[in-house]
């Protein structure tokens, strides 16, 4: 992993007004600083409307700010020249797994942005090869993409961003349509990706999501209201019940013994880390183990 | 922001519009004595509106190529056996766009609303002229009849068509100019 | 029926009908396949000649049994507008006047005329519509929508060396053949959700009062799958799509001897329906008939 001197996104005072110069101008950002560094894994949340959306679309020059600067590595976005680095550079994910599908088989789907960048041909199949195995698409590569589940398809969305052999992936809620199981599997090729050196930037309405990032970045109304690691940002519920936010299920579980069990720690994100703080208490060590799948007890 | 993308994607998709209405029988509006009016033409002319002549010409040749096909491969009426000649089926549809566009270009800036609503009258009647002065050209039906189908069944498609073009774009551009800076 | 089927069927809507035999036809390539499909009903608009299109009629039931389709499979389509076909034909002999300059008028009665040319042009409806629909039957039986678009997409990827937007074109029918099915269960999702408002579409006493009770449901679709387009251009431009200008390509189709075989026979065919009717070969048939007869 080669790391840069460089933050591999750097935004400065950004500004971004839908509508701008018309009677009715929408302040969408009002005045963001944010470096993400190589490698990192940042999750941004924040209520509907907060420009969460907006701010990703100019990780990778879908927007241009309407004052301020986005450098991606030493590109300024604004710089046309660059487009198809800063684009190759960061990728993205997005909603809808329907609305991001270009070709009707899998494998040429991946292959669509590679195709794009003028990839030439055996380095092609390399790189659908490898995005299709990398989300565990590799036995569906011939399948129509239409015959796929909303899972499938947002994993087929993550590999096609993959075989652009991008440094950062962007996820716009990406999970958002996805039934449990399926978010469960996106959210683990996530992680597996950010430990194979992947910076990941991933705006989501989930927190057990959330809670896997490094860092979490809360906006509100177009400005950072907190940033910093999901345990300091989760500390601070009545801040996030302001903004409209909820902490991890665990988080809330934890608050509510610590009102009846003295001493309770209230810092636990995960249900792991609930169930240990319980064993904890009770005074017997946790042992996780594996379901019996059969048997009676 | 690359304007060839947009063109190619609303094509496509107002194509896929105009098989669906096709292929679901959708965007058939029973009529007179079993004849049926037909609004397969109207994602050609909200396409044309939109994005120009030659978006217009793209779907245009999606929707004449899908109705020779399904004339051919799913028959239901007396029309498919016309239909299933490109000269009936395609070349009258390439006009569709191009003629709906210059009707909304010429008219734009006196009425807005007026100009879609004429666009699709337009456009509708591009296609029933068309189509049935190919049919008459090769003898398929007497010219008498094909007067009286223009008047019965032209009509009231280019009316329908209207409607539909002016509610649809009218409504889309209202929704686009509350997002984006447009002006209508 | 049942409304609620009747929406259900929309979520299903599809375009021909592949009927997967497994035959060396089906195995031929995409490109084959389409040029023969758009050369046949080239030939079958140009040609005059009823002994051409019989041959064509030949060839393609030769090409059904290649593609082991089931004969009554393919012929049910034609069954079905056996009705129709009639009357059409009957309409081209009878009552609509020949103006051919050398037609013998076989016979007349009032405001109708029969003539040769007219009994012919009769003929020749119902078999050119026979090699429509069997041909192209047969194309659909015998191609996947997937092969289609390799197919529309192979065969225009020269075009654009010259300077025409043939990828564009390509892409765009790409694009409206996976739409589709987006649309139908789009629209099935609004009349449901309409349906259980209360809503009666296309009803009415006349065609203005049967169009404004469609809009509901046509304009919001229309409104979403416009919708959905913006979010699929936003999604191609961030995979750097810039239009077909130095893109390579994943998919090669490969053609193989069957192939050349298979288009050289077609040429040949088509050249020999096409020489028959410049030739007029017909009425040097029927002279030959009437003399005999
Ligand atoms: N295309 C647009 N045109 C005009 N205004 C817009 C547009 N997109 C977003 N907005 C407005 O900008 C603000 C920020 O929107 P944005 O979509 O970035 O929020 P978000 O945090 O992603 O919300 P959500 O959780 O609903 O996705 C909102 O007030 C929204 O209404
Ligand atoms: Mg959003």
């Amino acid at each position: 992993m080669i790391r840069a001197e460089e933050p591999l996104i750097r935004v400065e005072g950004l500004h971004y007004t839908y509508q701008a110069g018309t009677p009715k101008p929408i302040p969408a950002l009002r005045g963001i600083d944010l470096t993400v560094q190589a490698g990192e894994y940042v999750a941004v949340i924040g209520a509907n409307g907060s420009g969460k959306s907006t701010l990703l679309r100019h990780f990778n020059a879908l927007l241009l700010p309407t004052a301020g600067n986005v450098w991606v590595t030493k590109w300024n976005t604004r710089d046309t020249v660059h487009l198809r680095d800063i684009r190759s550079t960061v990728t993205m994910v997005f909603q809808v797994p329907d609305d991001q599908i270009v070709a009707s088989v899998v494998e040429e789907d991946v292959a669509f942005g590679p195709e794009n960048l003028g990839v030439p041909e055996d380095e092609l199949h390399q790189r659908v090869d490898w995005a299709l195995a990398a989300v565990g698409l590799t036995e569906l590569r011939h399948r129509a993409s239409r015959l796929l589940s909303s899972g499938q398809k947002q994993r087929l969305a993550i590999a096609a961003a993959l075989a652009m052999q991008p440094r950062c992936l962007v996820l716009d809620e990406a999970t958002a349509m996805l039934d449990p199981a399926g978010q469960t599997q996106v959210r683990k090729i996530l992680h597996q990706l950010h430990q194979d050196g992947m910076t990941i930037i991933s705006a989501t309405h989930n927190m057990a999501e959330a809670v896997q990032a490094q860092r979490v970045v809360v906006l509100s109304e177009g400005r950072i209201a907190i940033q910093g690691d999901p345990r300091f940002v989760f500390a601070q519920e009545e801040t996030l019940h302001a903004l409209q936010l909820d902490v991890p299920y665990p988080t809330r579980m934890a608050r509510m013994l610590a009102t009846v069990i003295r001493d309770f720690p209230t810092d636990v994100l995960t249900v792991t880390e609930l169930a240990e703080a319980i064993s904890m208490h009770l005074g017997q060590p946790l042992e996780l183990r594996p379901k019996p799948t059969t048997g009676v007890r | 922001m690359s304007t060839t993308t947009r063109k190619i994607v609303i094509a496509g998709v107002m194509g896929a519009i105009s098989i669906f209405l096709g292929a679901s029988h959708l965007g058939f509006i029973p009529w007179l004595a079993g004849a049926a009016l037909t609004i397969m033409h109207v994602p050609v002319i909200i396409g044309a509106v939109l994005e120009g002549p030659v978006v217009g010409l793209a779907i245009g040749l999606i929707f004449g190529a899908f109705s020779l096909l399904q004339a051919a491969i799913a028959p239901t009426g007396p029309a498919d056996v016309w239909f299933t000649n490109p000269l009936v089926s395609i070349v009258p549809r390439l006009f569709i766009g191009p003629m709906a566009w210059l009707a909304y270009k010429a008219l734009k800036t006196t009425n807005e609303a007026l100009s879609l609503a004429i666009s699709g009258v337009v456009g509708s009647l591009t296609n029933t002229i068309l189509v049935l002065g190919v049919l008459g050209l090769y003898r398929f039906l007497p010219w008498a009849l094909i007067g009286t189908i223009a008047v019965t069944n032209g009509l009231p498609e280019a009316v329908v068509a209207a409607i539909i073009t002016l509610a649809v774009v009218a409504a889309w551009k209202r929704l686009e100019s509350g997002r984006r800076s447009s002006t209508i | 029926m049942s409304r609620r089927t009747e929406f259900e069927f929309l979520g299903r809507v599809t375009i021909g009908q592949y009927l997967p035999t497994g035959s060396a036809l089906h195995r031929l390539d995409p490109r084959t396949k389409l040029l023969v499909c758009l050369l046949l009903i080239a030939v079958v608009v140009a040609s005059q000649s009823l002994l051409g299109i019989m041959l064509l009629l030949g060839a393609v039931l030769i090409g059904l049994a290649l593609a082991r389709i089931p004969l009554s499979f393919a012929l049910s389509g034609l069954r079905a507008m056996l009705p129709y076909l009639l009357l059409l034909a009957l309409l081209q002999t009878f009552a609509i006047p020949q103006y051919a300059a050398n037609a013998t008028v076989l016979w007349r009665w009032a405001m109708l005329t029969i003539t040769d040319r007219s009994i012919l042009a009769g003929i020749l409806l119902i078999a050119r519509f026979s090699v429509m629909v069997l041909g192209l039957s047969l194309f659909s039986f015998s191609t996947t929508t997937t092969e289609l678009t390799h197919g529309i997409e192979h065969l225009l990827r020269p075009w654009q060396k010259l300077g025409l937007p043939a990828h564009e074109l390509a892409l765009t029918v790409n694009i409206a053949l996976r739409f589709v099915p987006i649309i139908a269960e789009e629209a099935e999702r609004l009349m449901k959700a309409q349906a259980s408002r209360g809503a009666d579409f296309g009803q009415g006493r006349n065609f203005i009062q049967r169009t404004r009770k469609l809009l509901p449901l046509l304009v919001p679709l229309f409104l979403v799958s416009l919708h959905r387009a913006d979010n699929l251009i936003e999604a191609m431009e961030a995979r750097c799509y810039l239009g077909g200008k130095g893109r390579t390509h994943l998919i090669h189709l490969q053609a193989h001897a069957a192939d050349y075989l298979a288009l050289a026979a077609a040429f040949a065919l088509m050249a020999l329906v096409i020489g028959l009717s410049t030739a007029n070969a017909d009425q040097l048939l029927w002279r030959l008939l009437s003399t005999y007869l």
